[in-house]
């Protein structure tokens, strides 16, 4: 099977889908294909900054400049998945006079609004703040939802004609040593796409070819295309590799750990050159601690380990005291897709350069056909994508402008669904301000679409009616459908709702896959859960267990384990009625008996 | 010290809150477990759906906040303030904290305070300013209080239920009682005189003395209460004092009077830290009240000396029961007194002291006392006053009138004015206060 | 001395009632309790034994197990007969409201996740649902409850082989209901047959009727109808009754998550039986502290609002609970026990606390005190803490009831056992009755 297309972008994070979305506003024809879930790599394991980019502002003034640049677009084009909150840089006492200075200096040339507060104006602006800080620069810092924002990219970019693919994972590349002519994938799944807005359900649930059945072993496909981008980060070596190229990246891994609730409403980051466990970024209703950089071999596999997150609890409650007594509900782990030119030979990966590097393989390798982008970060995604898509469409002939920067997203083409006098769609106040913070402009397409309504996801104020949008675009993975809505990602961590959440797959889907999602689900919850294990989430994970283990018995279920004699059980016949009985009729013990009991519809006694 | 009341008490109608911020309570979220044992335990939930429960008012619509968001949701106001869900819940969540500050807000930010049911939530909740208006002329006020016109005028112009009966006043105040007997220094002189008689009592303090938080209710509406609760402790041999006080604030959180509820508190506590410094306990006959100044003051204000005054606040029958030999005292006694259908009031519930009513009337001869069981009376001080809540607070107890209805007794008992309030509506019973029955038993047996 | 009993139980679950009620058999008895119990959490199924600690079952008979179970087990501390003991305790306490004392065989009973479960004890609510029953059934959902899905739950029933035909529909709870209605706003409505407006039952129908009438349509040959456990609260036999009636059919509950209307069932009983027995009850106050003095307990101290009042007893019985319940409480250290300070055995590194796997072999899930044959907790030594201090209940260590499907059961045995040690102790007077404590200390 082949399939022709002029671009292929590989990755589905920010870069890739903000690539294909660039391409296709030009009028490209452009495929997508992501080995997991949209964000699966680098995208959704990252702290949620926007940045100012006056962490930058003293040793990188570039990226400094180009953050503050994409800062001010974001907030434009993709308004609802960006939080206006503010940073601070704080200093404490032992923190350095000179680099406070420096840091404000830097932020004023570099053109980053920066305005020096001290200690008791940073404390009204967040109380939990320490009493002994020595004052604090405030910048606008902002926190951005990095699957929202993901997930909007692609399916723009599918509105304007491309083909997103995930759950597709390049197992080789076409072509000969000089020239990549496309890939090979298989997919995981047997959709044409991830967040297909053309075949309605009704189709899919009629055995449409196109639905999508979870995790299905699948095929393989050619997909040929005119030209290939490797927006894949740190996995960038391994698409080079199938190429015959050398892509030295070197990944490099950071811890962030998720509070219950938010303990500040403003980015907090500690006024100091360079460290770990520096920054705290308000992120819906929690905040993230972050972070560490380590470089790792694999960006699969490496250690996530205790004294990471001890770190970040140790190191941020000097900032925020408050930090150490409250309640973590998991943690995760990042890599950072950093590059540097092979002459340069940083030994710390905390001294590797953010910015990003375009390797065109024609150039650097003459191997035609591919280009590679690697590095930079997720604030400036738009800008690579753009300078990346100027690159194709070179080698393509095309000559349309990018659109990018000035056309919002599919969710923030309307800010006035937050106004106040809002519509609340008949729920709770709050829970519709979160609904429609998340879901922007679609508000009201989406909440009025089901009735009744019932909040599935009571942590996080996700009703049916964004599950069920979500999974008009994801399918039936609740692992996409949970970045989609943010549902299980609270404090129970999954543990009430997660049965909730599959439950909205039936019945288009059946109940094996539905089983199937919802383990998956569930251990992919638990994965980061098991960072939290102590106090509050440690008596969550047992309640958690309880109600799966003991009250659900889906450890043993009888549907996996099979073979049950259900004949040597008590099926309720020899048990005795009860007695004293007051509805005078035959005892309702299981007895079979009880169908005889001359009890018929006609008698209509339904109490008093 | 004069025992006068404070000059500077008055009812200030309308007045536009200052800019105050609220507490911020998020971070309380951090102990639930979404488990729903506080909704199971919500009395107000499951007769009314438009209450979605303590769950979704406490840690959850906290935990949804931003700093910037002020949207309450409106149903934070069908809250009954019971405050049965902290003692559900298994984790130390601060539900009644989060729902009194989430309904300050509310009140603060988004109810319009010209509105018909401003005024009303304001009126009901400073009813001691009213009552004081009223029992300065008891007998008229009983009068009117007493005309239909008046009770329509009040559904109609009020949204006060015209089911209810208005509390009567007495023709004497408590406070007017005390001073006519001589105030404390009729105390000190009859404390000394029993503490001669019963030699060998442990003393807590070296002075024996305690200062008596009598609430509004004691002091306008039963004063026999307030009688009781002198004459048994000074029976004990403790020295009663007065202080000038104003209402404990319980209706005012109620009703999300938050501000009102500060100004009533910073006199409470100023005399009543004066009192502790001089040696006294503050003893409430009132749970909500005693409720109020333990828990929800340092909870919700920020007043120097507030903790002192929350560590050294106690209900009468529970003070008696930790510092005095109350089952020996009671051992042969006897009293006149009715058999009676007991209830506990949430608040006494909440403070651990629903069983100890029973307990001690188990000690007196010819006195049974039945406990009706744990439901709540419903009407939870003023919230069953308001017209859109009667038909709910009345659902909400009438599992308790049934429970008295199927006991022998034709008395009720419990610690709480309103929930007595409620009994007597629901029951015709006449309601009585278990200091009467210790006063009985002990005093008058 | 203020507050003086006998024996005094710290706990208000079902091993802190099972204790009280085999203690005042002997002695005075108070209960203490600081919250609620998690009984509002569990299904209100009374499990013993569904599998062995190595995962083996369902199990029959968890009698034949109980005697291989590994030293330090509770069943194996208690021995077979306080098992059957506490049961029947458990039986004589809930009397017809629960079924499966006729046999030692357990029963299926299926869950709302569409698995079925073994169990020793089930509500009478859950009877005509046991899965080895082999009528046919249809499974009612209702929209607005996303706990439940009755098609998806029927269908993973047959996956797991079930020898009936189960069927399930979703239908709108009849009234007007908001959607986020709470199980107690359903079960109120169903108790007091509240008149429902609009909907299938049409204006002004007795919510009973009005379920039944809308269920009517859907029922075909099916000879039993199940629903998640909603029926009442006060009044289930009642609703269950007249909606049999209505159907001509059995009606079962499905037992159900948090929070969970049979476990409150179940708790209104354990305390009407507290009440009847005379113990004396205590809420709403924690256990903080402890007075101490020649390796036995004095007191306890409860905490009411920042004042410490001591609690003087002979005889002492922790029950308060697990990790879920706080009797059990952790940091990023250590794990503790924090009434009595008990000694908790665990790994040093709280990344030994789990396993990997979702369902994994938790250490965490066994922790709690280890205990000697007398159920008295154990120091690091493998000395008991006190002479006159005995635990029972999800405070103990070294199972993990969730696995095994053993929660109720060790709770009900362990109970029974450290309450009938305690009141035969206190009765004995074992001790110098506890010596005066001044005043002093509580202010």
């Amino acid at each position: 099977m082949t399939y022709d297309t002029e671009a292929l972008v590989v990755g589905g994070g920010s870069t890739g889908t903000g690539i294909a979305r660039d391409l296709a506003m030009r009028g490209v024809d452009v495929t997508l294909v992501e080995k997991g879930n949209l964000t699966h790599g680098t995208t959704g394991r990252m702290h949620g900054l926007l940045h100012s980019g006056g962490r930058y502002a003293v040793a990188d003034q570039a990226s400094a400049k180009e953050c503050i640049e994409e800062n001010r677009v974001l907030r434009d084009i993709a308004s609802h998945c960006v939080e206006e909150t503010g940073g601070l840089f704080v200093q404490r006492p032992e923190d350095s006079d000179e680099y406070f200075r420096e840091k404000l200096e830097g932020c004023r040339e570099c053109g980053i609004p920066a305005e020096e507060l001290t200690a008791e104006e940073a404390r009204e602006m967040e109380p939990y703040l320490a009493s002994d800080i020595e004052r604090a620069i405030r910048v606008p810092d902002g926190a951005v939802d990095p699957f929202r924002l993901c997930v909007a990219n692609a399916v723009s970019a599918e509105n304007h004609g491309a083909r997103v693919e995930t759950h597709a994972e390049v197992v080789d590349l076409l072509g000969d040593e000089d020239r990549v002519e496309g890939v090979t994938v298989r997919h995981e799944s047997v959709s044409q796409s991830d967040t297909d807005r053309d075949s309605s359900r009704e189709e899919r649930a009629d055995g449409d070819p196109d639905k999508r059945e979870h995790q299905e072993p699948g095929r393989t496909e050619d997909i040929r295309a005119d030209y290939v981008v490797n927006a894949t980060g740190a996995w960038a070596g391994q698409i080079g590799e199938m190429a015959g190229v050398d892509i030295e990246v070197r990944p490099s891994k950071g811890v962030m750990v998720v509070m219950n609730c938010r303990q500040v409403d403003t980015v907090v980051n500690r006024c100091q050159p360079k460290g770990d466990a520096d920054i705290v970024v308000p992120h819906e209703t929690t905040a993230i601690l972050g972070t560490t950089d380590e470089e790792v071999d694999d960006p699969e596999d490496y250690p996530e380990e205790r004294w990471e997150v001890d770190l970040m609890i140790d190191e941020l409650k000097q900032l925020v005291p408050i930090l150490d007594d409250s309640r973590t509900v998991r943690s995760f782990w990042g890599v950072r897709p950093l590059y540097e030119p092979p002459d340069v030979g940083s030994d710390d990966p905390t001294d590797i350069t953010r910015d990003y590097f375009l390797l065109d393989h024609e150039e650097r390798d003459d191997l035609e056909g591919m280009t590679s982008i690697v590095g930079g970060k997720f604030t400036t995604y738009r800008m690579m994508a753009e300078e990346i898509s100027d690159h194709v469409c070179e080698q393509l002939d095309v000559s349309a402008e990018c659109r990018t920067a000035d056309v919002p997203l599919p969710g923030s083409e309307d800010a006035s669904v937050l106004d106040e006098g809002m519509d609340r769609f008949g729920l709770r106040s709050p829970i519709a301000r979160r609904s429609a913070q998340r879901l922007g402009s679609r508000a009201d397409d989406v909440l009025s679409s089901v009735d009744p309504n019932p909040v599935v996801c009571d942590c996080e104020a996700v009703t049916r009616a964004e599950i069920q949008d979500a999974i008009d675009g994801a399918g039936s993975d609740l692992n996409a459908v949970r970045i989609r809505t943010r549902a299980s990602m609270g404090n129970c961590q999954g543990g009430f709702c997660c049965q909730g959440m599959a439950h909205e797959l039936h019945p288009e889907y059946g109940e094996p896959t539905v089983r199937r999602a919802l383990d998956e689900l569930y251990q992919e919850r638990w994965k980061g859960e098991r960072h939290a294990l102590w106090g509050e989430q440690l008596s969550q994970a047992m309640l958690n267990y309880a109600l799966h283990a003991a009250t659900m018995n889906r450890d043993e279920d009888p549907a996996e384990t099979g073979g049950i004699d259900y004949t040597a059980f008590d099926d309720g016949v020899d048990a005795p009625g009860e007695t004293g009985d007051e509805r005078g009729v035959v005892p309702d013990g299981g007895n079979h008996a009880n169908s005889t009991g001359g009890r018929t519809a006609d008698e209509g006694d339904y109490g008093d | 010290m004069s025992d006068a009341e404070n000059p500077d008490d008055e009812f200030e109608p309308v007045q536009v809150f200052g800019d105050e911020d609220g507490a911020d309570l998020r971070p309380g979220s951090d102990d639930c477990y979404k488990c729903s044992t506080c909704d199971t335990n919500c009395p107000v939930a499951e007769v009314d759906d438009d209450f979605p429960g303590p769950k979704f008012q406490g840690p959850e619509q906290w935990r949804l906040k931003r700093k910037e968001d002020h949207d309450i949701d409106d149903s934070v106001m069908k809250c009954s303030n019971c405050m049965r869900c902290d003692g559900a819940c298994p984790s130390n969540v601060p539900l009644s904290q989060m729902h009194n500050t989430a309904r300050g807000e509310y009140v603060d930010e988004q109810m319009e305070t010209l509105s018909r049911e401003y005024v009303r939530n304001r009126i009901l909740s400073n009813y001691r300013f009213f009552a004081s208006l009223g029992s300065k002329v008891p007998r008229l006020s009983n009068f009117v209080m007493g005309l239909g016109i008046t009770s329509w005028l009040g559904e109609k112009v009020m949204g006060i239920s015209s089911e209810r009966e208005m509390p009567e006043f007495a023709t004497q105040t408590f406070r007017e009682w005390w001073e006519e007997r001589g105030g404390k220094a009729a105390s000190k002189k009859r404390a000394r005189e029993a503490r001669a008689e019963r030699e060998g009592t442990k003393v807590n303090s070296p002075d024996k003395r305690i200062a008596y938080f009598h609430g509004c209710y004691s002091n306008y509406n039963t004063p026999e209460v307030g009688k009781a609760m002198v004459r048994v402790f000074e029976h004990f041999g403790y020295e009663v004092v007065v202080p000038p006080q104003r209402c404990s604030g319980t209706p005012m959180f109620a009703n999300g009077m938050v501000d009102d509820a500060r100004r009533a508190a910073e006199t409470n506590v100023e005399e009543f830290v004066a009192a502790i410094g001089d040696g006294a306990d503050v003893i409430a006959s009132c749970t909500s009240c005693s409720m109020s100044l333990r828990q929800e003051y340092p909870e919700l204000f920020d007043i120097e000396g507030i903790d002192d005054l929350s560590a050294h606040t106690y209900e009468a029958v529970e003070y008696l029961r930790i510092y005095e030999d109350l089952d020996t005292a009671l051992a042969g006694a006897d009293a006149d007194f009715p058999d009676t259908a007991y209830h506990a009031p949430c608040h006494a519930r909440n403070q651990g002291l629903e069983g100890q009513a029973i307990e001690v009337a188990d000690r007196i001869d010819g006195v049974e006392a039945t406990d009706v069981g744990d439901s709540c009376s419903g009407i939870s001080g003023t919230y069953g006053w308001k017209s859109e809540n009667y038909d709910t607070s009345m659902k909400i107890g009438s599992e308790m009138f049934d429970h008295m209805d199927e006991t022998e007794a034709e008395t009720g008992m419990t610690e709480c004015p309103t929930c007595a309030m409620q009994m007597e509506h629901g029951t015709g019973y006449d309601i009585r206060h278990p200091l009467e029955l210790l006063e009985a038993a002990l005093v008058e047996g | 001395m203020a507050i003086e009993d006998d024996v005094l139980v710290i706990g208000g679950g079902l091993a802190g009632v099972a204790a009280a009620l085999t203690a005042n058999e002997d002695a005075q008895v108070r209960l203490i309790s600081h919250k609620q119990s998690t009984l509002r959490h569990a299904s209100g199924l009374v499990d013993v034994l569904g599998y062995t600690p190595e995962r083996e079952g369902p199990l029959v008979d968890p009698f034949d197990a109980l005697a291989d179970l590994p030293e330090g087990h509770p069943y194996e501390r208690v021995g077979i007969d306080a098992v059957r003991s506490g049961l029947a305790l458990f039986d004589d306490i809930v009397g017809d409201a629960y079924a499966g004392g006729h046999t030692d065989r357990n029963a299926l009973v299926p869950t709302h996740g569409g698995t079925v479960k073994p169990t020793a004890r089930y509500p009478r609510a859950a009877a005509a649902g046991l899965a080895s029953d082999e009528r046919d059934a249809l499974l009612v959902g209702f929209e607005s409850m996303t706990d439940f899905d009755a098609p998806l739950a029927a269908e993973h029933l047959t996956a797991a082989g079930v020898p009936f035909e189960a069927r399930g529909v979703t239908i709108p709870f009849p009234g007007d209901f908001r959607a986020d209605a709470k199980v107690t706003r359903y079960a109120h409505a169903l108790d007091r047959n509240e008149e429902l407006d609009g909907n299938d039952g049409g204006p002004g129908t007795p919510a009973r009727r009005a379920l039944a009438e809308a269920v009517k349509p859907h029922l075909d040959d099916q000879e039993r109808v199940g629903f998640p456990a909603v029926l009442g609260d006060d009044d289930p036999s009642g609703i269950r009754s007249s909606i049999e009636r209505a159907l001509g059919v059995d009606v079962f509950e499905v037992p159900m998550g948090p929070p969970s209307l049979p476990g409150l069932r179940l708790e209104d009983r354990l305390y009407a039986a507290l009440e009847d027995a005379g113990v004396r009850v205590a809420t709403g106050n924690p256990a903080v502290d402890v007075a101490t003095e020649d390796g036995r307990v004095r007191a306890v101290y409860v905490d009411r609002t920042g004042r410490r009042v001591p609690y003087h007893a002979d005889q002492f019985v922790l029950a308060s609970g697990g990790l879920v319940g706080k009797g059990i409480d952790s940091d990023r250290e250590t794990v503790r026990e924090p009434v009595f300070d008990c000694h908790v055995p665990h790994p040093t590194d709280r990344y030994d606390w789990f396993e990997d796997d979702a369902f994994g072999d938790h250490p965490f899930a066994r922790f709690g005190v280890d205990v000697d044959h007398d159920l008295r907790p154990l120091a690091a030594d493998g000395t008991p803490e006190y002479e006159n201090l005995r635990a029972a209940g999800s405070v103990l260590g070294g199972y993990d009831f969730a696995a095994e499907k053993s929660g109720s059961g060790v709770s009900l045995a362990t109970g029974y056992a450290a309450g009938r040690a305690a009141g035969e102790a206190a009765a004995r007077g074992d001790s110098t009755s506890a010596t005066a404590t001044t005043h002093g200390d509580t202010k």
